[in-house]
């Protein structure tokens, strides 16, 4: 399209056609003062601020709704421009409350900002301030809207970026304001405490509540949040070495873009609790006391190599942490097999979801990793599978909601429980859990009897389509239905909505967490093949991964059966490639997972355990065996940020960093390499984990020394290919992704992908013992096991007590009422919960959320690992529930 | 006595119901439920919202934004004055003062019996007629004290009866 070309302030620029007057003068760094004006917003043309005027046709006209036209002569700042600004801002000011000067805000008040640049001091006009009373009940955003300039940011950011509609306007003239449904406080409204609204609002109408500090922090530096696989860029503000406040960061490429969760946003304060370790500690005479790093680190080492040398390197086990950077996790893994010569390395992650993940390692050859969010905004469709993202990774909901809100794309749901997106979607399906499997080949056969399957995809880049084809034709519908719950109508109109189309999928922890994870998996590469819908924008698939480094925790080879790059230790190149890397000779002997490392500890055979950033206390099952088999142990070391269940039992406790507190990088979900740098000082004598690690590894006297963060990313960028980037030092990069398959060549070069056969559908066995089936899911105020985010003053103010949720028929049929306090019983254990009646869920499922009470629910499941499939199987369990005042 | 009539809530959803998805039909449906009941309910507003794929917020924002669309069940009858220029000059003021006294009713408020409710509104378009104001659909102007009287006698309202 041809450029147009305007004069503004005497330049001659040009710009695309269709941009704004505001837009063509930034983009040539020249300036206009806006208010209601934000780069991530639909412009509204509110405040009239941004008023421009045109030589040539004398019109004054807002630019930032007014699109640029050819041979335009714009004055931004012309006397008769500066004289209508100077009034808009007084009439602003007259309508504004006097407590103006003590407001939080502060010199981050637009509004004052601007007056300050146009010399409006004095308004001289009659004030008519609007009183609407302070609305501050909730413990974290505090709203006066005496304060508001009804620029709408708030309401827009709210309909537009996180599409909750919690906010908008209500009644007109003098009167209008932003507000909830029936003018309720925001607790009481559909507000997800994103505080995106907060970020944006340009006075102090709306502000973060401070628990901490009030008023402007001192630094702000940005950094990733440590808390989702979304891997949000932040804004840490602190005042004298301490974060007092989070917001998401200015810059526009990021995942986020302008917004938050409510976790990223407002749950920080684990970072400077009285919990968090400041120095070593070492357990003499049965206590934990606090000793040198020098001493601690000396006796690690020792004892180690001394357990290594007695009792063999398989009697050594490392945990290390999908909540730590690239490079830790690097260090850890080599520190694992290079020096100590075993394979026993894992990661956090095991239970949420690798060893399902990993299917499309095996099938796919790790090819499609590369799955920016914001494809999802341009796919054709959108099938969302065993996934609540509204409260597990928030901003990739945002991005569900956008593509189905704004862009109109279909969104299908297919989850047991009626979530927050299916108000979004098309299509729900609402099926029994574990079935997700049967759903998936259903939907297959389906298409397959309708002859609707991408024949050029499957013919290019597949083998093993015509006996896949045999298996659909021969796998019964009905059964499907018995299984799933889900009628055959369901099905076929499942099936309409996706006929013919390229589908984004996005698989979450119901699938990544079940025990028929992996069939599940299986069954959906095939349908993915079967439609073509991998290898490219806009399709193929998105996981969505719970901890924040769950990706690079894994492609940096902490994990049991994975060397670095995510490349397969079974495989004879790749070791002896590693062991030309190293030097070293690698054991082929395949690890232990973090089940078999409890399960081994319990045997005795496990002698050494050394946990990096983990708690497995709180967040493996059946907490008591866990503490069972750590007593086992001659030896545990725990490097952590804080005090927790599993230091308590260490022998010596290594306190590290936290993300804030160090440099680093991050490998989202999408296979976003994001560096961040160090915002404050780590506390006491507490040091970041690659560094105590690099210490260690001279302890052991490793020749090469890790004593900077550049030396261990050169390792990793000369070693890893797909790594390659991390060198630089880009803020953000993405990983280079390399496969065997022909799909994801660009020259179509290599193998083709195989179809894998159809698993026949089976009924799950009742139990009559335990009636019901509970969920185990999160909320998005607390992530993973709570380790972090139950230290949060602001979610302990908020009081959520983490109720059972029951369908409304069966609180009838066990006669129960809301706020009744149950006993919850599996097989395997039991927990007391209040009981929440939820009408959307269906009868026989109950919902118990993750994290609270100390993430006691974990005592409902069993640890073990399901069969061949390694399938971890925490999502669902069988229980009972009985009235507590009926036990006694 | 005419009372607000209970909210027939399937006749409310039969409205709702035939909007479904449209969600460009979001002040039709508003209009129709605002004829049907006189009102609309707080109530309906999330039921709105779900079948037209709205937030919740905007369905009331929308509301409370039109004259014409009210949360609060209304009279039988809804006496509009004018408070524009035209009918200002014309002594609309002292119409809208002696109509409070007559009604017994200050702005915005509805009397007990649901007979009648009091409103104003910017400009009625029948500058020509000042002072205005309009019952339910029909004008009525050039308004006196007296006419104000016999007006409502004739929408069963006595003099002097409070
Ligand atoms: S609350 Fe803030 S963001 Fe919202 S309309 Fe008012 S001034 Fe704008
Ligand atoms: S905090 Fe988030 S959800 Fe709540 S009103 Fe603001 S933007 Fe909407
Ligand atoms: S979505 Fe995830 S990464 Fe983003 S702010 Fe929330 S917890 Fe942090
Ligand atoms: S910035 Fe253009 S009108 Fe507000
Ligand atoms: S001013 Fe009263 S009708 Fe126009």
């Amino acid at each position: 399209m041809e450029e147009i070309s305007l004069t503004i302030n005497g330049k001659n620029i040009s710009c695309a056609p269709g941009t704004s007057i505001l837009n063509a003068a930034l983009q040539n760094g020249i300036k206009i003062p806006t208010l209601c004006h934000h780069p991530n917003l639909e412009p509204v043309g509110a405040c009239r601020l941004c008023l421009v005027e045109d030589e040539k046709s004398g019109r004054i006209m807002a630019s930032c709704v007014t699109p640029a036209s050819p041979n335009m002569v714009i004055h931004t700042d012309s006397p008769t421009i500066k004289e209508h600004r100077i009034n808009i801002i007084r009439l602003m000011m007259a309508n504004h409350p006097e407590s103006c000067i003590v407001c939080s805000q502060g010199n981050r008040c637009e509004l004052r900002q601007i007056a300050a640049e146009l010399g409006v001091g004095q308004i001289g006009l009659y004030p008519m301030p609007h009183y609407t009373g302070l609305e501050a009940a909730n413990p974290f955003i505090i709203r006066d809207l005496s304060k508001c300039i009804l620029c709408g940011k708030c309401i827009r950011a709210d309909h537009e970026l996180v599409v909750v509609g919690a906010i908008d306007y209500t009644l007109r003239g003098f009167k209008s304001r932003p507000a909830t449904v029936h003018e309720m406080p925001l607790e009481k409204s559909d507000c997800t405490f994103c505080g995106t609204c907060v970020s944006l609002c340009p006075t102090g109408a709306l502000s973060l509540k401070n628990t901490r500090y009030v008023g402007s922090p001192q630094n702000e530096s940005s950094t990733i949040c440590g808390f989702c696989g979304v891997g949000c860029s932040l804004v840490m503000g602190s005042v004298d070495g301490q974060i007092v406040e989070v917001n998401p960061s200015h810059k526009q490429d990021t995942v986020n873009r302008s917004t938050l969760c409510v976790r990223g946003h407002f749950i920080h304060d684990f970072l400077s609790v009285p919990e968090r370790l400041t120095s070593p500690l070492v357990r003499t005479d049965g206590d934990l006391s606090p000793a040198a790093w020098d001493e601690a680190l000396e006796l690690v080492a020792q004892r180690l190599i001394g357990i290594r040398r007695k009792n063999g390197p398989q009697s050594i086990a490392f945990l290390g942490s999908s909540k730590c950077s690239n490079e830790e996790n690097y260090l850890f893994q080599k520190m694992a097999r290079v020096i100590l010569g075993t394979n026993n390395v894992d990661n956090g992650s095991y239970g949420s979801g690798r060893t399902i993940t990993s299917r499309i390692n095996e099938r796919l050859d790790a090819g499609g990793r590369v799955k920016p969010l914001a494809e999802l905004e341009r796919a054709e469709m959108i099938f969302v599978i065993g996934a609540n993202p509204a409260e597990s990774l928030p901003v990739a909901s945002y991005y569900l909601k956008r593509a189905s809100r704004m862009n109109g794309i279909p969104l299908m749901v297919a989850d047991p429980r009626k979530t927050a997106l299916v108000p979004f979607s098309s299509l729900w399906l609402p099926l029994a859990p574990n079935s997700d499997y049967a759903m998936i080949s259903g939907l297959a056969a389906i298409l397959y009897k309708r002859g609707s399957y991408d024949k050029d995809f499957i013919s290019q880049f597949t083998e093993g389509f015509d006996r896949y084809g045999e298996d659909l034709s021969s796998f019964k519908l009905e059964g499907v239905s018995r299984v799933t719950g889900l009628d055959g109508e369901l099905m076929e109109r499942a099936a309409d909505l996706i006929e013919g189309k390229k589908i984004a999928f996005v698989i979450g922890h119901g699938i990544l967490q079940q025990r028929h994870g992996i069939l599940s998996m299986d069954a959906l590469l095939n349908l993915a093949l079967m439609t073509g819908s991998l290898g490219g924008e806009g399709k193929g698939l998105h996981f969505l991964t719970m901890e924040n480094n769950q990706m690079g925790a894994w492609d940096m080879g902490t994990a049991p059966d994975f060397l670095p790059g995510r490349k397969s230790l079974h495989n004879d190149l790749i070791r002896k490639n590693w062991e030309q890397n190293w030097e070293v000779k690698l054991s082929p002997d395949p690890g232990l997972n973090t089940i078999r490392m409890i399960e081994e500890a319990e045997k005795g055979n496990l002698k050494a355990l050394y946990v990096m950033g983990e708690n497995p206390l709180r967040s493996l099952p059946q907490p008591e065996r866990i503490s069972n088999a750590l007593k086992n142990l001659e030896f545990m070391v725990v490097q952590d940020i804080l005090a927790t269940e599993t230091t308590l039992m260490a022998d010596v406790v290594l306190p590290g960093a936290a993300f804030s507190e160090k440099g680093g990088s991050f490998t989202n979900m999408e296979g976003r390499i994001q560096s961040f740098e160090q915002a404050v000082a780590p506390p006491g004598e507490a040091k970041p984990d690659w560094e105590i690690l690099g210490l260690l590894f001279a302890k052991m006297r490793y020749p090469k020394r890790y004593s900077s963060l550049d030396k261990i990313k050169a390792e990793i960028s000369d070693l890893v290919p797909v790594y390659s980037a991390l060198e630089r030092n880009e803020e953000q990069t993405w990983i280079k992704e390399s496969s065997n398959s022909r799909l994801f060549h660009l020259q179509g070069e290599g193998e083709p992908i195989h179809f894998s056969p159809v698993i026949k559908t089976e009924p799950e066995r009742s139990d009559e013992d335990y009636p019901l089936r509970a969920i185990l899911g999160s909320l998005r105020y607390h992530l993973g096991s709570g380790t972090r985010t139950a230290h949060s003053v602001r979610i302990k103010d908020f009081a959520l007590k983490g109720e059972v949720e029951i369908s409304l028929e069966d609180s009838a049929a066990l006669k129960l009422k809301e706020g009744d306090q149950v006993r919850i019983s599996s097989a395997h254990g039991s927990i007391s919960r209040e009981v929440m009646l939820n009408p959307d869920l269906r009868p026989g499922l109950i919902f118990i959320p993750v994290a609270f009470h100390n993430n006691d629910v974990m005592n409902l499941i069993e640890l073990t690992q399901l069969g061949e499939a390694n399938s971890p199987g925490w999502k669902e369990c069988r229980v009972r529930i009985q009235k507590v005042e009926d036990l006694c | 006595m005419a009372k607000p009539k209970d909210i027939d809530w399937r006749e409310l959803e039969a409205i709702i119901d035939k909007h479904r998805g449209e969600t460009w039909a979001l002040i039709p449906l508003l209009q129709d439920i605002q004829e049907t009941l006189g009102y609309i309910p707080e109530e309906s507003i999330e039921p709105i919202a779900e079948a037209l794929n709205l937030f919740a917020s905007q369905v009331q924002g929308v509301i409370s934004f039109y004259a014409g669309l009210s949360l609060k069940p209304k009279g039988k009858y809804v006496i509009r004055i004018c408070r524009g220029t035209a009918c200002h000059v014309k002594g609309g003021r002292s119409i809208l003062r002696f109509m409070k006294k007559e009604v017994g009713l200050d702005e915005g408020e509805t009397s007990p019996d649901y007979q009648f409710t009091l409103e104003t509104v910017a400009c009625l378009g029948a500058c020509f007629l000042a002072p205005a104001m309009m019952v339910n659909r029909t004008y009525f102007g050039k308004l006196s004290p007296p006419k104000v009287t016999s007006i409502l006698a004739e929408y069963g309202k006595k003099k002097g009866e409070g």
